[in-house]
This record gives C-alpha cells, structure tokens and sequence, in this order.
C-alpha cells in the first residue's frame, strides 16, 4: 500500500513557469458567472476594459487586438485562417473564454467584438471622453494657486518607498495573524472586516477548543485557527494571495447590497492608477466610499487619516492586472522572491531569513532550534511534520514551499530537495492514514447468486461498490448509495412476486 | 513580458511629400495606437522608440528609463491611462523637435537614413538591460521576449550592407526578432534578408489607410505567440548581397576563401 | 429476493493494524465482521474511539532520538 511513497520523487517543477502561462487568471470564471447586463455594464468604463483585457490570455488578447478597429464583423473562417495547427486547441478555448465572458459573442459564425467593449477599449487606447474612469487626481487649492503661477508642483503626497513600506506592513499583518493563530503568540490583529472575510474564505475556522465543546469564553474572543485551506494560501505567492481574497471580497458584495459592477470598476480603476499619486475621492459612488475603507484595512489604498479627502492606490493595487508581484520583500532584508531555504539529508534546514512571517510559516512544520540575526536553524522531524499534518496540512504542500523557497545554491542540486528527506515527509503523511474509513452498507446473505449478480452490478453502475467478494456473496457499498440499491431491490422483488 | 523596440525611418523628403496618400500626422497617430496596444498587452511590457534621421539616429522614448524627472510634468487626466498618455506626449514632442524641416538644408536630406545606427542602439539597449537583470543573482531569470519593428520609407542603402549584416547577426544571437514594415518605396532586400534570418516577418503595406490593421494583426504579438497565431511571412527572399568593392548588389560574384566577402569582377 | 444490509464503516487497513484492531476488539467488541485480510466492518459510533486508541498504540512502536 505505501510502496507507492517509493516511486520515483516527483522532478521538481519551476515554480515560475509552470501552471502561470496557461490558467487562466482566477478572476475570469467569476466574471464568466457573471449577468450579461452587468458585464455590458463593466464594459461601458474604459479602465475596467483594459484591466480585464490584460487579465485574459496571450491569445486572447492577440484576437481582440485583431478584431478591435474593424468596423463590420468579419467571418470566422477568415481569421481561423491565421492559426497553426499546433495553434488550434488554444485558439477554441480562448474563442470560448471571450464568448463566456460577453466580449466576443458568437464566435462560431461572424466575428464581432461587443460594441461597449470596443467602444470603451478604443477609447483606453486613444484617450478620451469623459468618464474619468482613471481616477480623477487629487488637486489642493494651494497647488491650484502654485500651478497658476508657474510653480512647479512640490507636494506630491506619499512616496512610493512610504507607500510600499506601508502596505507591506498590512499584508503581514494579516497573514503573520493567519500563521500565528493556533499558537501562544499573540500578534496584531488585524481589522473586524479582515477578520470576517478570512472566516468567510474558508481560510480560517473558529477555534475547536481542546476539549471538544466550545466554552463561552472562547465563543466570546472568537478565536480563529487557520484551516488547511489557509495553509495552501500561505504558500500562494503575494500576488495570487491577493487575488484570492479579492474574489471573496466579491463574493460577499451581494449580500451586504452592494452593485458589483461598481464595486469592480473601483478594482480595476484602482490598477490602472498612477503610483504614488493622490486622487480625489469626490466622483466616487456610495459603495465606492465604502470599498474605500475596506481596501484601506486590506493595504490596497492609504489615506493620511481616515477622514482625508484624498486617497493614494499602493503597489498591491496599481499591480493587481501585472502577473508578477513587485511587492518589495518583506522584513527590510533583500531575500525577495529569491529562496532562503537550504535542507540537508540529514533532516537539518537552515533558512536565511530575519522575517517573523516566514519564521512563523516554517515554524508550522519545522522544529525549530537556534535563531541568528539573519539565520534560523532547525530540523525537521517526525513531531513537527505530525503536527503539520495533524492541522490538515499536506505532505505536497510541505514539499512544494520547500521548493518554491529553496536557496539559489539549493537549485544547482538535481532533484532539489534531498530524496530521503521529500519521501520521509510523504512516508510520515502515510502513517498517519494508515486506516481509511467509509460509511455504508454491507449487502450479504443473498440467497441465490443470481440476485447477488444483478444487484452488484447495479451498485457498480452507479458507482457505489468500495469492496466485494463473490466467495462470500457479499459487497460492502457507501451510504449514498443506499437508497437507489434498496429501491432496486425492492422493484426487483416485486417484478419476481408478480 | 515582452520588450518592443521601434525603429522608425523619418526620412523628411518621403513623409513631406504631398502626393503621398499617408500624411506624416495620420501615420503618426496609427502607431501611437499601436504603441499604446503594446503596453496594453501587459503591465510589464516595454517599450523602446529610435528615429533614424539623414545622418544621424536618436533614440525618442524609453519606458524602461523612468528616471526622468520630465515624466512627472505631464498633467494626468482622468480619462486616459497615465502610461499612454505619457507615451504620447513624449514621443510627440521629441519627433517635433528633431524633425528638420524639408527646406531647410538640402544638403542633410540627401544622407540616407541612419537605419543601421538605430539598429545597433536598439541592441544595444537590450543587451544592457539584460546585463542589468542578470547582475543581482546568480539564478538565471527569464529574459523579457525582445523584437525590433522596423518602419521602413527609404530605399535600400548599399553601404550599410555590412554593418547591417553584423547588426543582423547580433540579433540572432540575441534571439531578438526583426519585424519589417515596409510603407513606402521598393522593397529593400537587406530589410527582407534581416527579417528572414531572425525569423520575424517583412510586410508591405498595400493599403495606407488601414495601416492600423496591418500593425494589430501582424506585429502585435509577441513571437511566442505566432508558433499558434500564424503571421504572414514572405517566401520570396531576395537573397543576393552587396559587393565588398563597390557596395553594388550583385547576382553572380567572387567569394574570398578566407573571410568569406564577396566581390564583384573588379575583386 | 432474500438477503440482508448491515449498516456500519469499511475500515482499510493494512495486515498489521488489522492484528492490533482484533486485540483491541477482544477488550471491547466492536467488529460486526471480519472481511478479509485488509478490510473490517465495524459498528459506526466506535469509529473515533477506535481511531484514538490505534494511534496511541502505534505511538508506543515509534522511537526517536531526542
């Protein structure tokens, strides 16, 4: 049964290329859910056009730049023309993609992009119109007055070093919280609307006391455990990080009767803004005020106070269509997207780092030992990886931060990680499951073994049959099952009475 | 991420002359689309704009180089991505400026056009900004996809044969793409044979008024994406090269056995 | 027709924990019936219980070095 823990060890995959050129963007299926009417209505915003523009795929976005200045439709077989052969499957799934999401309906006859959409993205291209959809700039009096003499402009609001600085500081926040829950530290909490959304998501779960029922107390503090959907997260990169949550966000817009597609054209007018520029708050609608404040606790956008009539977008916002996060490292130290982790066969890491977060993400799996002003040693061990794996964690998961973090000197090593160590981890996760369990129904006694016959094989057809022996004339099936397989039996035994 | 780099011929007599059915403005505003159309593809796209002038060549417009203080001074406005924008401004007023007016000097006008020195700036600037990502780690890092697009009006040059040819060589090994758009003039069998080795493509512009469209459909996209999306590509590939002694362009000649240059019976 | 459903959990498991569940099943009966050399039926509320104590028999097996 756990030999399989002896197949050869999965190659590593680079983390940079893989999976990143061909799903597509998690914001696309939403938008594909999404009503007819309220994506024409998205696409009335030149910004939002441009910014769901970028998010679509490499071909896609050759197709509606091909499409984009003729003014009749054309026939579908003409640019079916241009494709290679090797080029055919990519080019129907993304024929496909544009037609879910409104922007190039029917493709299968005449090729005609949605006239808002390429009303409005014409209109990104050359500038114009007057819907201010790029934000309108925040302009004091005095500068006003400065301008008007010739001056030049001074007062430029937040640096882009300050603002970076800034909503690093609440990005870690609220995952230094989501690692650290469980644990005896207690870190800043961030706010009650983070704290809502990361239950919401899934990400977190309210505290199971120990003892198995919740006190009132504990009810009281709402004490949150981060969940093995939480852990997955932590190891996302910033960037998809982001994203996830915004979609939540999302998700959550309609029951607190917000219009979504208000609350995405402030989304997508936020990335296409300009950083370290200050906007002016006044064109926005009520929902937009209100977002306002949300993405504030989130790190997308910093105020002077929370009162201040103009708003400046930080980089996690004027990078939300790029595809990689530009997000300076975290902890002042320049690890950067670089690794930091160097693993040995003999089980010992050692992780360059002076950064709480990350201390704290390896602290989920690894035991550590020593701690130096830019190095923590520990070891991995049958303990930690059980207490891991004892909070819903993945061998995989483990092995897949590992990789993605490892050390520039950890890459020249081929596999990456040390084979022992990567099929020990796996091996400990077996352990763990070494007894698997199912509720349902043992079908035994059958008196002829014609009846056995025909009732397995209905039980097989609808897919239900976790173990069988003919020998003994029984099979055990799941509990779904159980009442198709009883009405079968009954119809059967009725059909013989008759 | 892809780097584009755009050479433009600003040869003053072709774009000034009036029987001309593409005004210099119009032609102008089509690749400022386009322009825009490139950085719209991605966040991380760049972009890189060389003149080519009689006798001299400038470059009008980096991205990359975003330490110039002149940017700021461009007024957002609220109804135009502040890139674009600043893009358009800048390219507009540097073309003004460097674009000498056909009647000033007769003199200047007959210099070809200093394609090749564009060419070789815009190599340049790519190997530096390889140099320049490369330097942090010792990892290697993916290398933004580079291209050259070249709008060409003159005709060909015959003694820029070998530097063109060198410039041409480079780009192979740079695994840059030489994209030719010819809008003027006959076709230039340098311009062909460059577009040819590296593997981009060399179009004619038949129609002036949608040179829009030609731009869109055949040199937006990125030369990872033309193995799926095909871009026409010429067969008919004037191969022949220009003589080492008289830098005429010859069908049959002399080749040196040693450093492989052709002559013709002069040789 | 005539035959018979019992309702309980499937347990997979391996030849080794099947010896220990049989141990254990002779403190406290909890098997409905034994199927074969990986598999046992067992009544549906011990499942935990069961669960708790294999893992604390298990444990005793394992040694580390520190």
């Amino acid at each position: 049964m756990w030999r399989s823990a002896f197949a050869e060890p999965s190659m590593p995959k680079d983390p940079e290329t893989a999976g990143q050129q061909d799903a597509p963007h998690t914001l696309i299926p939403f938008l594909q859910s999404q009503s007819q009417t309220a994506l024409t209505r998205l696409y009335t915003r030149p910004s939002s056009c441009l910014a769901i523009f970028r998010l679509l795929g490499p071909i896609e976005r050759q197709i509606v730049m091909s499409l984009l200045w003729l003014e009749g439709p054309i026939a579908s077989q003409t640019l079916n023309g241009w494709v290679t052969k090797e080029g055919r499957k990519p080019y129907g799934t993304a024929l496909d993609t544009l037609s879910k999401i409104q922007i190039l309906p029917n493709p299968g006859t005449r090729m005609l992009l949605n006239p808002n959409f390429k009303a409005s993205f014409r209109m990104a291209l050359t500038g114009g119109g007057d819907l201010n959809s790029f934000g309108v700039p925040y302009v004091s009096s005095k500068e006003k007055d400065a301008e008007r003499d010739g001056a030049g402009d001074k007062k430029f609001g937040p640096n882009s070093e300050h603002l970076d600085s800034y909503a690093l500081e609440r990005w870690e926040t609220i995952l230094h919280y989501m690692v650290s829950s469980g644990t005896d530290s207690t870190p800043q909490r961030p706010s009650a609307g983070v704290l809502y959304l990361l239950q919401r998501s899934g990400l977190m779960q309210p505290l199971p006391s120990p003892s198995g029922y919740s006190t009132a107390s504990s009810r009281k503090t709402s004490q949150l455990q981060i969940s093995s959907l939480g852990f997955q997260f932590l190891l996302h990169t910033p960037h998809e990080q982001l994203w996830e949550l915004l979609l939540q966000y999302l998700k959550m817009v309609e029951e607190r009767q917000m219009d979504l597609v208000e609350v995405l054209n402030f989304l997508f007018m936020l990335s296409t803004m300009d950083l370290g520029r200050e906007y002016s708050p006044d064109n926005l609608t009520q929902t937009q005020l209100v977002m306002l404040e949300d993405l504030r606790d989130y790190g997308l956008i910093w105020q002077r106070k929370s009162s201040s009539k103009r708003f400046s977008p930080t980089r996690l916002a004027t990078t939300l269509t790029s595809s990689t996060p530009l997000l300076p490292s975290s902890g002042g130290g320049n690890t950067g997207p670089q690794g930091f982790i160097i693993l040995e066969t003999n089980y010992r890491l050692y992780a360059y780092t002076d950064n709480p977060l990350q201390i704290a993400v390896l602290n989920l799996f690894v035991h550590l030992k020593s701690r130096y002003p830019n190095l923590v040693v520990g070891s991995i061990t049958r303990d930690s990886v059980r207490k891991a794996l004892n909070n819903g964690i993945r061998a995989d998961q483990i092995i897949s931060y590992l990789v993605t973090h490892a050390h520039p000197q950890m890459r020249r090593n081929n596999p990456l990680l040390p084979v022992t160590v990567q099929d020990q981890i796996r091996l400990w996760e077996l352990e763990k499951n070494r007894l698997k369990s199912a509720d349902g129904y043992l079908y035994t006694n059958f008196a002829a073994q014609a009846d056995y016959q025909v009732v397995l094989d209905y039980a097989k057809q609808i897919g239900v049959v976790l173990w069988e022996n003919s020998v003994k004339r029984c099979f055990f099936a799941s509990a779904e099952g159980h009442s198709n397989i009883r009405g079968f039996i009954e119809r059967r035994s009725k059909d013989e009475q008759m | 991420m892809s780097h584009l780099s755009l050479l433009l011929d600003l040869q003053p007599a072709a774009w000034h002359d009036p029987t001309q059915s593409l005004q210099f403005s119009t032609f102008l505003a089509h690749i400022l689309v386009f322009l825009n159309a490139h950085l719209a593809q991605k966040h991380e796209n760049s972009l890189a704009i060389f003149g080519a002038f009689p006798g001299k060549s400038i470059m009008l417009y980096s991205s990359i180089d975003q330490t110039k203080p002149a940017d700021r001074r461009v007024q957002p406005d609220p109804n135009w991505y502040q890139p674009f924008k600043t893009l358009d401004a800048a390219l507009t007023e540097r073309i003004r400026e460097e674009m000498p007016q056909p009647s000033t000097s007769s003199e200047a006008e007959e210099l070809p056009v200093a394609l090749v020195g564009a060419l070789a700036k815009a190599l340049c600037c790519k190997i530096i900004q390889a140099t320049k990502v490369e330097a942090p780690s010792d990892t290697p890092v993916v290398m933004p996809e580079s291209r050259i697009l070249i709008v060409s009006v003159s005709p060909d040059a015959a003694a820029s044969y070998i530097p063109l040819m060198n410039s041409i060589f480079s780009a192979q090994k740079l695994k840059v793409v030489i994209d030719v758009c010819k809008i003027y003039g006959p076709d230039t069998t340098f311009l062909q044979q460059a577009a040819y080795l590296t593997g981009g493509s060399y179009i004619r512009v038949e129609k002036h008024e949608s040179l829009l469209q030609y731009l869109m459909m055949c040199f937006l996209q990125p030369p990872s994406v033309r193995s799926l999306l095909a871009v026409p590509t010429t067969d008919r590939v004037d191969f022949r090269a220009a003589c080492f002694c008289h830098k005429d362009i010859i069908d049959a000649g002399y080749v040196c056995s040693v450093c492989l240059s052709s002559g013709s019976d002069c040789f | 027709m005539v035959m018979k459903a019992v309702k309980g959990v499937l347990l997979t498991c391996d030849a080794a924990v099947k010896q220990i569940l049989l141990v254990m099943n002779e403190a406290q009966s909890f098997i409905i019936e034994d199927l074969d050399d990986f598999h046992l039926l067992i009544k549906q509320d011990e499942e935990d219980r069961i669960r708790r104590q294999l893992e604390t028999e298990l444990e005793k097996n394992t040694y580390s070095l520190d």
